[in-house]
């Protein structure tokens, strides 16, 4: 999440690409488009749950933008008024999708107890590289259901507000802020279990008895090899 | 204040008031009552800086890129319907 100033920065950025395009340079769409498909992708994801949706949503995500570009008041912050679009445009591919499913479908109700609370190792980019880091966030995201996965993705992905987010999804500002802290706590759990400090030793250790194993075992093969 | 006035937090009272801790939000006396189990708990301990580490992650790792192929159709269409208008 960028720092308030470097959002104000951005956001300026984006009132004049806005402005530009309006004027009939289409260039200046088109950078918007750079600057915001990233954003508005993990939103359709966040929402959708699969690729194919996703790009969909994508695109008309945009297409609504261009066509209401005008509308675009200026009181939210360009990325903002964009994320809201993208919601519904994910809404509108669901609806398009499965027929009636609401957004208020709820996971089983009661409290999330933490279960995993052992330390992690300090520095997970060296337990995996990058990549394998970066899957592995996507899939504890995408572990979540989906109400909740909607939430913590504006929320804390895309820095929007309680406020903003419940007023994308629909929901109350309590609504948001109790599924936020239970998506926050189920993902915690999630990579915990790939993350905590005994869990990486035990797995180090394992792997070291493997190798000590295959080594004594090579030798008294070698041995045996030797003997008639 | 006497010692019985002081707010004292349980395990399960902190676990409630995560969220809001790590937002920055809730009142001073709240906080303090956070800050004084933080203290003297090492499990509520790990769980704030485990959980705090997580939205750490979800940030740096920068999730769901566009495939470079949705991409290029996004581009596509865009610049197709540009030219309708």
């Amino acid at each position: 999440m960028p720092t308030e100033p470097e959002a104000a920065t951005a956001d300026a950025h984006d009132r004049e690409l806005v402005a530009r395009t309006l004027a009939g340079d289409r260039a200046a769409f088109e950078a918007l488009v750079r600057r915001h498909e990233r954003r508005v992708y993990r939103v359709a994801m966040a929402l959708l749950g699969n690729p194919e949706d996703a790009a969909d949503a994508l695109q008309d995500c945009f297409l609504q933008a261009y066509r209401h570009l005008d509308q675009f008041r200026g009181d939210a912050r360009f990325s903002t008024w964009l994320v809201r679009i993208a919601v519904n445009a994910a809404l509108q591919q669901r609806r398009d999708r499965d027929g009636a499913a609401s957004l208020d479908e709820l996971m089983a109700a009661g409290e999330f107890m933490p279960a995993r609370l052992h330390p992690w190792h300090p520095s997970p980019e060296q337990l995996y590289g990058r990549h394998e880091l970066r899957r592995l966030v996507e899939q504890a995201v995408a572990a979540l259901p989906e109400p909740y996965r909607a939430v913590l993705v504006l929320r804390d992905l895309e820095g929007l507000s309680a406020e903003e987010t419940a007023a994308a999804l629909g929901l109350t500002v309590p609504a948001v802020k109790s599924r936020l802290h239970r998506a926050r706590l189920v993902l915690r759990e999630y990579l915990a279990a790939h993350l905590e400090r005994p869990a990486g030793l035990r797995a180090r250790l394992l792997r070291a008895a493997a190798g000590l194993r295959d080594r004594v075992a090579r030798r008294v093969l070698a041995t045996m090899g030797r003997k008639p | 204040m006497t010692h019985s006035d002081i707010l004292v937090l349980d395990c399960r009272q902190v676990l409630a008031s995560l969220s809001c801790w790590l937002d920055g939000d809730g009142t001073a006396e709240l906080r303090a009552a956070i800050e004084r189990h933080l203290a003297r708990c090492g499990r509520c301990r790990v769980l704030v800086d485990t959980t705090r580490h997580t939205l750490r992650l979800l940030v740096e790792t920068e999730p769901f890129e566009v495939p470079l192929a949705v991409s290029a159709r996004l581009y596509a269409r865009l610049e197709q319907a540009l030219r309708e208008s």
